[in-house]
């Protein structure tokens, strides 16, 4: 089964082939790429104690995989390589296919943005209908004491605002809906 | 001078190795600064010492454990309380007594001064120790303790009070000839007051909230045309976060770094310096990193910080651990900016090149030893180095990352200490300051242990929340870092900068780099692994299963049966 595998800059497809005792062959395509530009990788992995430890070549590589949810056949996961932590969302063929007819539709994606944590809306930044850039602040929260500003993750349109400031919100109540632009 | 006849308090006990964690360095050279202050009356009439034999630490995490583990060093029982989202963590397990004192919010646990002293009386704890943070500071409490005739380890409720207030502080400290800030000591009463007095300091100045403390309330002006909305502005987030609306201007000093000076004071009237610590990177004025000795002390500005330390805590009869912070300008000018009348979070870097066990020092002090004379004159031994790692996400904005702690894996070796409060397992909630431990290393010199720093970071692994341990990767791949080049505000003008920390390259751009890929890769395997055990037919388990059979025959073919 090929996936698809993204982070914040890069989205490849990957096959990955169990060949037992701890190695698997994985298949890396990019994501819009052809044939050709395949790649194939003889790895052996072994799940450590809470990490990954990754031979490739005599070099080792040790990753931990931490995951952070799943919803209709995308999981998202945090990938430590010991120096940074990175998002990566792994996405179910059907999951891909669902999400790119959408988008293609012209609809586009609307995305319910939750609270990460509970807390308090302190401010709400833009009104509905504002259209956004990737990392625009759309409301400010409170929370551990702190003022975080929520901003969009990818530029689109702010559909509907679902808190008011000053309102209290439990960690994954919406906040705001997100709409992505209607080109693919 | 008091005196009881604790069998403790003979000379032997007086030198008693047991102030040291360390070796302890053998320089006793002349930059030492203590005073023994004519007229001044060190020990609070009617204060009697004894030995303490049960202590109760009003405090939780990764403070909570050092004394717990100091106090256990020393025979003394300890005990520990807890709010409902603590009963599991570190300090009830390491702690001989343990109490619930609420429910997990601060304000209803451990902010309850009246219910930690009533509980401190009833299981007959004998002192307590606040820690920092929470109720160190609070001058109410430890009178509330000395009331209740329970040791306060910390200060004297009134040393507290003195320092606690900005303008009384730099008062004074002006009286005890500590250089302090150009700027008024009296609270300004309105924007036309402080339009005057910003006038004749001159421009940039800074205003600040005369009950503040930790950076909060303090704002800098540019120009005489920003006064007023400032002075609105700091007024009224003074009056918001410390009730008190007082505020008062200084001159503003650019680019200073913060060097602040470890000082041990006695009921006996010493009071000498344990050196500088250096924490000039901050981030919006927390620190962040510190380390001690600081690339811009030498001997003899050591000297005389010291000396303007030791001032500062003799004025108002300083007993215990305190901290002098100063301002230190580029041209060597130091200014005294407040002193923390409690142990410091950063307290282990001074350890480290001292040899000092500070915490006990304080319960010594506390128990009316007077300070050992070989602490006089210390001068650092190589370095040390501090790095805070918080839940919080360094580069989303310092986002604050609650969460379960998956995977807890802390580096070791030579010249490592941890002081972590946490456990793997250990839920981060957001109800409590989100630092869940220190990393400190020690190096003969500073370039040994940022390179020690940097590999005890590469062990480090704390998985499920976000902390801020990759902003140190890159802070010791920063060049100015790693040049000492520091002041007060370099972090944050890194971090707005918006090309810090410099992106890595991944390879040469548009060939396919394995680095890169593999985070790909391992949440791919991840994936299919997890689906492959939803289903039941968990390849790892298989061969585990297969393993074991195999060994089974062996065994049988074996044995006779």
């Amino acid at each position: 089964m090929e996936l698809v595998v993204r982070s914040a800059d890069r989205e490849v497809r990957i096959a990955v082939e169990p060949l037992g005792d701890g190695r698997a062959r994985v298949l890396l395509r990019p994501a819009g790429g052809g044939e050709h530009e395949a790649r194939e990788l003889l790895v052996e992995y072994r799940f450590a104690h809470g990490t990954i430890s990754f031979l490739v070549d005599g070099r080792q590589y040790e990753l931990a995989t931490s995951e952070r949810g799943s919803e209709a056949g995308a999981t998202r996961y945090w990938v430590h390589d010991g120096r940074r932590v990175e998002e990566v969302e792994v996405l179910e063929p059907l999951a891909y296919l669902a999400r790119r007819e959408t988008r293609q539709r012209g609809g586009g994606g609307t995305r319910r943005v939750t609270a990460y944590m509970p807390g308090r809306v302190v401010q709400v930044l833009v009104s509905e209908g504002t259209r956004v850039e990737a990392g625009q602040g759309v409301l400010v929260l409170e929370a551990m004491k702190m003022e975080n500003e929520i901003a969009a993750e990818h530029a689109g349109v702010v559909t509907r605002v679902l808190v008011a400031s000053g309102q209290a919100v439990e960690g994954g109540d919406p906040l705001f809906e997100l709409s992505t632009e209607s080109a693919l | 001078m008091q005196e009881n006849d604790s069998p403790r308090r003979d000379a032997r006990s007086c030198r008693s190795p047991h102030w040291y964690l360390e070796p302890r360095p053998t320089d006793s050279g002349t930059a030492t600064s203590s005073a023994t202050p004519s007229g001044h009356h060190p020990s609070e009439p009617g204060l009697t010492f004894r030995r303490l034999r049960k202590v109760l630490v009003a405090n939780r995490g990764e403070i909570a454990v050092r004394v717990v583990r100091a106090l256990r060093e020393l025979d003394i029982a300890s005990v520990v309380i807890f709010s409902t989202a603590d009963r599991r963590e570190l300090p009830v397990l390491l702690a001989d007594e343990a109490y619930e004192i609420g429910p997990p919010p601060s304000s209803e646990s451990y902010l309850r001064a009246a219910a930690i002293v009533d509980l401190a009386r009833r299981v007959g704890a004998d002192g307590i120790h606040p820690g920092y943070g929470f109720l160190s500071e609070n001058a109410d409490f430890a009178a509330r303790c000395e009331a209740a005739g329970i040791t306060f380890i910390g200060p004297s409720s009134r040393a507290i009070a003195a320092m606690g207030s900005k303008t009384e502080s730099r008062r004074l400290m002006l009286e005890a000839g500590v250089p302090v800030v150009p700027g008024g000591t009296e609270a300004l009463a309105d924007h036309d007051a402080a339009t005057v007095a910003a006038a004749e300091l001159g421009y940039p100045v800074m205003l600040k909230a005369a009950a503040g403390g930790g950076g909060k309330g303090m704002r800098m002006v540019q120009r005489e045309a920003d006064l007023a909305s400032a002075f609105r502005a700091t007024t009224s987030e003074a009056l918001a976060s410390f009730g008190d609306g007082a505020v008062y201007v200084e001159k503003y000093v650019e680019r200073p770094r913060h060097v602040e000076i470890q000082v041990l004071g006695d009921h006996h009237g010493n009071v000498v310096s344990l050196g500088e610590r250096e924490c000039s990177l901050q981030r919006r004025h927390q620190k962040v990193v510190e380390e001690a000795p600081s690339v811009a002390v030498d001997s003899s500005l050591r000297r005389r910080m010291g000396d303007a330390a030791v001032r500062a805590a003799a004025a108002v009869a300083y007993t215990g651990a305190g901290t002098v912070e100063f301002l230190l300008a580029s041209d060597g000018q130091f200014f005294f900016l407040e002193m923390n009348t409690r142990l410091q979070v950063e307290h282990p870097v001074t350890e480290l090149v001292t040899g000092i066990d500070l915490v006990v020092a304080q319960i010594r002090v506390a128990e009316g030893e007077p300070l050992p004379p070989e602490v006089q004159g210390v001068e650092p031994r190589g370095h040390a180095v501090e790095v805070r790692l918080y839940a919080e996400d360094p580069y989303r904005n310092f986002a604050p990352s609650p969460g379960r702690i998956e995977l807890l894996r802390l580096p070791e070796g030579p010249g490592v200490r941890n002081d972590c409060g946490v456990l793997q397992g250990s839920e981060v909630t957001i109800h409590y300051d989100p630092m869940l431990a220190k990393l400190i290393v020690w190096g003969e010199d500073r370039p040994q242990a940022l390179r020690r720093l940097r590999r005890a970071l590469g062990e480090l692994r704390i998985e499920g929340i976000r902390t801020t341990a990759p902003l140190f990767l890159d802070l010791l791949e920063d060049e100015d870092f790693l040049a000492g080049r520091l002041d007060i505000g370099m972090l944050d003008r890194k971090l707005q900068s918006g090309d810090w920390p410099p992106r890595r390259t991944a390879g040469e751009p548009g060939t396919p780099s394995l680095d890169s890929d593999l985070s790909l890769i391992a949440a791919a395997i991840c994936h299919v692994q997890r689906a492959g055990r939803s289903r039941g037919a968990p390849e790892a388990a298989q061969s585990a299963r297969r393993r074991w059979h195999a060994a089974a025959r062996g065994e049988a073919l074996r044995k006779p049966v």
